[in-house]
């Protein structure tokens, strides 16, 4: 099981929504996890998960 | 909301829809909103694990939920029946009403040109014989059939079989009456007024147990106050009017049965595999319906091909025209793809079938056809007003025709009657019915046999108001082939065009076809809209556009697409589409007519930008799926009306938020494609914009025959130019009777 990095809801490396952040792959519970990692992929490394995005 | 209208919506406690596509907590949320935000819902519980949602409503339409789960891009596990049902025309739009009263029923097309009903339902409220019970209860029809298939007993036939006993005895009653035997004119008008003119009478029973009121309404009235008052003239010996009551019948049924006969060619369907005959491999002859994925058949020339397969064996021509329009026959031969329903021409054929029965091609688009034959276009809304208060008012005038003649102008009981009959007789709301259904139902089917597939018949009519087109690039525009120059590390390059062999991605084809090294490829992964990346030959590798590769690698480099070799970027392609000769022809049209156009593409490249260029054209470049759809939500929100043309795979969350979504399809599988319209090019535009300026100007023309000759032949009928001219209670329903034909027949005339 994987972390959703936006969320911080485990999720499964079948899930549609992924993207690659400096080489590693990172899986999103939803599109709008997805969306809002891809924005500022920085801050939910650092700062870690920030729970569902509003949008 | 006044009572009338609270009335008319479904007042109910709660109900269960089972929804699709969450995985998550938050899609829970997004789908609870969604549902929240349709007025008339009190609370919305969501289930994840098991996808209900249990909806309390109160004053809402079951209806405009689903559109709001599915906007939110979800789906409901919903289900279909269809039947025939006996109607008139204009009474479509009051039984479709009725049937979504119903608990659990979603939405009901009827069809008045055909009595074809598709009504989708919840099953997880009700079950489909359940449904069957209550729309008997609610509306008096039967539902014989339940599911997809429908029952086509020829309305012709049984009108033709009424027609020839209404004459039959309508010539012996019309000889007896003015040969002065009256009993037995009395006795032979009997079969005319109760069998011939029986399905007026039970339609008009019909209505007035719905509380309304319709054409058999007017012809029932009519044709029973003649008879009846014979009757009682029988008795009291006076002048006797059997001939009026069964000649208004017979008159009647010539031009409701030459109706009924033109309807019945207008909704003929484009070609259904159901009756087509196969031959298996082995020299058994199945039907096509029956015939299996696997199966091996022998076609020979001049057969229709009856499920789409692969060549085998054998080499021939085959007229594809039913996909794709194109009239010239195509080559095929062992290897290649060929299309149920389309038709070998010349050579011998064995095909390995890959889809059957209702997964064909063909089956499809009858679906689809089908589907949008009962479309219901904004422009009914008016029609059907005009046809609800239009039968109460012919009556009150009738009655009024009756009481001018007899109480002002003192003319006898007998005359004043027939000038109140002949009103009654003359007029007809059915060609209102008619008029839009008719000329959407033509264009349909005339677009299905050019390969141009409707699925939403409201979309013809929208389409004539866009005045933003937006399109997708890559395939519609361009040809979709696109070339490909490298640069760089010769390994990095074979690398990625092994890697891009396991994408379906046009420009990963296009960098695919460079090398034809083969290496071992492991742990792909494709990032839709970014790139892919796998382990090419123990290497780490990254192919993607530019900025998602610079994110992910170190190193710099130019080009359009970059490839990254165990952690640095390596070499670079540059791509280049060529823009569709039938794309220029169609944005040159588009520009003369004033329309805004705009390219949005997933692509990055400066290609992207010269196509605009070329074309003189907005282009948004570096657009994910999503974003397409925001664009073309955000045009629409400024309240312009957005067409978006583009590949139905890549594109459907964009083709479900314009106005109009026009798919383009290579003409295989359309139940993949989200259109409201499937074109096979992009050149086919400008055929589809010629169509939805017909289907308008058709529907337009047969309301304006529809409201011309009722207001002619009312008043006329009412005796307004007696006694230059007179029109007889017969002559009034011949003419009535032949409005609907008018409006039939100019529906099939394309000017």
């Amino acid at each position: 099981m994987m972390i959703d990095p936006v969320c911080g809801m485990e999720v499964d490396e079948n899930s549609q929504y992924k993207t690659m952040y400096k080489g590693k792959v990172y899986y999103f519970c939803s599109p709008h996890c997805m969306k809002a990692f891809q924005k500022d992929p920085e801050k939910y490394l650092k700062e870690g998960p920030k729970g569902m995005p509003n949008e | 909301m006044s009572k009338k209208e609270g009335e008319k919506l479904r007042i109910k406690k709660e109900e269960e829809l089972k929804v699709v596509g969450m995985h998550c907590a938050t899609c829970v949320s997004t789908v609870s909103k969604s549902i929240k935000s349709v007025k008339g819902v009190k609370d919305a519980n969501v289930n994840l694990a098991s996808g209900i949602a249990r909806v309390e409503i109160e004053n809402a339409r079951l209806k405009d939920i689903v559109e709001a789960i599915k906007k939110a891009g979800y789906d409901v596990v919903t289900q279909k029946i269809s039947f025939k049902v006996n109607i008139n025309p204009e009474d479509a739009r009051k039984i479709e009403e009725k049937i979504e009263e119903i608990k659990g029923v979603i939405k009901a097309s009827v069809n008045p040109t055909n009595g074809n009903v598709i009504v989708e339902f919840n099953p997880y409220s009700i079950t489909s014989d359940e449904l069957a019970e209550e729309i008997y209860k609610k509306t008096g029809h039967k539902v014989t059939k339940v599911k997809s298939e429908v029952t086509n007993k020829s309305e012709v036939k049984e009108m033709l079989e009424r027609l020839i006993i209404a004459w039959i005895f309508t010539i012996p009653t019309l000889y007896f009456q003015y040969s002065g035997l009256l009993f037995i004119a009395f006795l032979s008008s009997i079969p005319v007024q109760f069998y011939a003119g029986l399905r007026y009478h039970l339609g008009a029973y019909m209505a007035l147990k719905n509380k309304t009121a319709n054409m058999d309404t007017l012809v029932s009235l009519s044709t029973n106050i003649a008879w009846f008052y014979s009757v009682y003239a029988l008795i009291v010996h006076q002048q006797v009017f059997f001939d009026v009551a069964t000649l208004l019948i017979s008159f009647i049924l010539i031009g409701k049965t030459l109706e009924a006969y033109l309807k019945e060619r207008i909704s003929v369907q484009i070609t259904s595999l159901k009756e087509v005959k196969a031959t298996l491999a082995d020299g058994r002859v199945v039907k096509a319906s029956e015939l299996k994925v696997g199966d091996e058949i022998i076609v020979k020339s001049g057969e229709v091909i009856p499920a789409d397969g692969i060549v085998d064996e054998g080499s021939g021509e085959v007229n594809e025209s039913i996909v794709n329009g194109e009239s010239l026959p195509v080559k095929k031969k062992k290897g290649d793809a060929v299309i149920g329903g389309s038709t070998l021409i010349s050579g011998y054929l064995k095909v390995y079938v890959t889809r059957a029965g209702e997964r064909t091609y063909i089956s499809q688009v009858v679906e689809a056809v089908n589907q949008a034959q009962t479309a219901r276009l904004p422009i009914q809304n008016l029609v059907d007003k005009v046809a609800s208060i239009f039968t109460p008012l012919i009556i009150g005038i009738s009655a009024m025709v009756f009481a001018v003649w007899k109480f002002i102008l003192g003319f006898s009981t007998e005359e004043s009657l027939l000038f109140s009959v002949a009103t009654l007789a003359s007029a007809c709301p059915c060609p209102f019915g008619l008029a839009t259904p008719l000329a959407v139902l033509t264009s349909v089917n005339r677009l299905a046999k050019k390969g141009i597939i409707v699925r939403n018949g409201e979309s013809l009519e929208t389409l004539k108001k866009v005045d933003t087109f937006v399109f997708d690039k890559t395939g519609t525009i361009t040809e979709g082939k696109i070339s490909v120059r490298a640069e760089g590390d010769k390994d990095a390059i074979s690398y990625a065009s092994a890697l891009e062999k396991m994408s379906n991605h046009p420009v990963a084809k296009a960098i695919s076809s460079i090398s034809n090294v083969t290496f071992e490829v492991k742990d792909f992964t494709e990032f839709p809209g970014s790139g892919v990346y796998g382990k090419v030959n123990g290497h780490d590798v990254i192919v993607g556009k530019r900025e998602f590769v610079l994110q992910n690698c170190e190193g710099e480099g130019k080009g359009d697409v970059l490839v990254c070799v165990d952690g640095k970027v390596s070499a670079s392609f540059y791509l280049e589409d060529k823009i569709r000769e039938d794309a220029v022809k169609v944005i040159d049209y588009l520009k003369r007519m004033g329309k805004r156009i705009i390219i949005a593409t997933g692509d990055t490249s400066d290609n992207a930008e010269k196509v605009g260029k070329e074309l003189g054209v907005e282009v948004i470049k570096g657009l994910s799926a999503d974003e397409k759809a925001e664009l073309i939500r955000g045009e629409v929100n400024k309240g312009r009306i957005v067409a978006f043309i583009g590949d139905g795979v890549n594109d459907a969350i964009a083709l479900k938020e314009a106005n109009v979504g026009i798919a383009i399809s290579s003409g295989t599988d359309i139940a993949k494609y989200a259109g409201d319209i499937i074109i096979p090019k992009v050149g086919d535009l400008l055929t589809l914009l010629e169509y939805s300026n017909l289907t308008v100007r058709k529907i337009k023309e047969n309301l304006a025959w529809a409201f011309g000759y009722n207001s002619v032949l009312v008043p006329i009928a009412a005796g307004i130019l007696y006694p230059t001219l007179y029109l007889p209670p017969e002559y009034a329903a011949l003419a009535m009777s032949m409005d609907s034909v008018a409006v039939s027949l100019w529906s099939l005339v394309k000017i």
